[in-house]
């Protein structure tokens, strides 16, 4: 009988143990955030967006224990889906506000100038792009998910997400 | 960005892709992380305790398996040995088994699953308003830590039931994890077929304590588990295919199979992931200390101690120092 071999694996997720929430809380606040910021620009709703697939995803959170892997991935495929619906509304209830860029602790003011200046530029230019472009460049740069998460989040290739990312990219950088 | 030529800098790199990029508001972040304790589910660690108690029963339901395995020469046994944890000695598992197994597509649970019986279930554990009534429930006193980290308090109290299992033995799916894992200087001996393993989980309570800055740890105890089985067993022969299937070399799994009294020690495989473990001596009792971070995850200590009544684990993200301080001062 092969009991003994099942000990292992059964201890490890016993010891796995309980995972500290507030340090993965202050790990994927900043990638929600940022997804955000990529792929709905600079508005007032950035911090709304955040906080409602927290509110989500949190309730539940109980089910990744085991994989927080799995975690970080569903917490974006919820902000994905959050950011979807808020941008078809969104081409219903125009207006928009900027939001203020938070000030980054130990830039002078003229260096927070040009960083909100630069901020605000690419978020001009992003908009620019195809939503899928723009999708997968929120994914990988405000995310800062790697070509292959964003293909297993996506369905897509690692290659296909690969070319469009090359291909938004350079197109961002002629317009730059 | 800082050169001269910012714009050719920027295109020089993907800098000025991250120009987007900023830290959440601290503002922000502590009201959202506010809103978000208020959600607290309640229910959210019955699952996952009740898992973990089950997963302690089954550490015990191993080591049936583990004493079982080969040494069950005669037909029927009449007569059955009672084995009680008494220590706790911990012993590296060797990853690369596991792939091996893995491979062979020798899937561990249904080895397991599709050989136990579950004779008396307890359903699920209970919470409970007190550690008074957690010790009702469980029909025993229950020891605390006299000494805990500053402004620790006690947020869950559960206690599941006692649980009986029986497992029967299969003398071929032995000999495939063998086979899978090159093991063959050992015989799994005839007779195997069968063999029954008794198994008795006392009441086990859990208290999960919560410390500063949402910090918990987790002690959980049980009067010593019981496991029974065929006194023919050789259960020195029967330990040592365990400990060769964990991965120890051959003429370690003999001599450490030759040295332990398996009829009181609880072996606690470790896993290959784990940063560390080391015996450890807790209270004047053996027990095992367990480093382990799993990938995303908090550094998380586990130590698991028995005294000659009551087994212990102690699982907690705290620092090693204090979490050894809770469990020796348990009592």
């Amino acid at each position: 009988m092969a009991a003994v071999q099942v000990l292992p694996r059964r201890l490890a997720s016993w010891i796995a143990a309980e995972p500290d929430w507030d340090q993965v809380y202050a790990e994927q606040l900043p990638r929600v955030l940022n997804f955000f910021r990529y792929r709905v620009g600079q508005t007032a709703d950035v911090e709304d967006l955040t906080a409602r697939t927290f509110e989500k995803a949190w309730r539940a959170r109980h089910r990744y224990r085991r994989d927080l892997g799995g975690f970080s991935t569903w917490l974006l495929t919820i902000a994905r889906n959050v950011a979807v619906d808020h941008l078809r509304a969104r081409q219903r209830y125009e207006p928009l506000d900027v939001a203020a860029v938070v000030p980054s602790p130990g830039h002078t003011p003229e260096q927070q100038a040009v960083h909100q200046s630069e901020a605000q530029r690419l978020a001009a230019l992003l908009a620019t792009l195809e939503p899928r472009q723009r999708e997968l460049m929120a994914m990988k740069y405000g995310a800062d998910m790697t070509n292959r998460a964003i293909a297993h989040a996506t369905g897509l290739s690692e290659s296909n997400v690969g070319t469009i990312l090359h291909r938004a990219v350079e197109t961002l950088r002629g317009r730059w | 960005m800082t050169s001269g030529n910012p714009r050719t800098d920027k295109m020089s790199d993907d800098g000025w892709l991250q120009a987007l990029r900023t830290d959440p508001s601290p503002l922000f972040k502590a009201q959202l992380r506010e809103r978000l304790r208020a959600q607290e589910p309640a229910s959210e660690t019955r699952h996952d305790w009740r898992r973990r108690a089950l997963v302690a029963a089954a550490a015990v339901i191993v080591v049936g398996g583990l004493l079982s395995v080969p040494g069950v020469r005669a037909s029927v046994a009449q007569f059955v040995s009672l084995f009680r944890v008494i220590n706790v000695v911990g012993v590296s598992v060797d990853s690369s088994h596991i792939d091996r197994l893995k491979a062979e597509q020798l899937e561990i649970g249904s080895l397991i699953g599709e050989h136990i019986q579950v004779v008396q279930d307890p359903g699920p554990p209970v919470n409970v308003a007190s550690i008074a009534d957690a010790a009702a429930a469980a029909g025993m006193t229950l020891a605390t830590p006299q000494w805990l980290p500053d402004k620790t308090q006690v947020i869950e109290t559960t206690v599941l039931g006692e649980r009986v299992v029986r497992v029967t033995a299969n003398s071929q799916r032995l000999q495939q994890v063998m086979d899978a894992l090159g093991i063959n200087d050992l015989a799994v001996p005839a007779g195997l077929d069968g063999q029954v393993v008794n198994v008795r989980v006392p009441p086990v309570v859990m208290i999960r304590y919560d410390h500063q800055n949402a910090r918990r740890s987790r002690l959980f105890q049980a009067r010593t588990p019981e496991l029974t089985l065929p006194d023919n067993v050789d259960v020195r022969a029967l330990g040592e295919i365990g400990l060769r299937i964990l991965g120890l070399p051959p003429m370690e799994a003999k001599q450490f199979a030759g040295a332990i009294d398996w009829h009181t020690t609880l072996v606690v495989p470790v896993p290959p992931n784990a940063s560390s473990f080391q015996q450890v001596d807790v209270g004047g009792h053996r027990g095992v200390l367990i480093q382990h971070q799993p990938r995303n995850q908090s550094p998380t200590t586990t130590i698991v101690w028995s005294t000659p009544e009551r087994v212990y684990a102690l699982v907690s993200i705290q620092n090693v120092a204090e979490v050894m301080a809770m469990a020796t001062a348990v009592r």
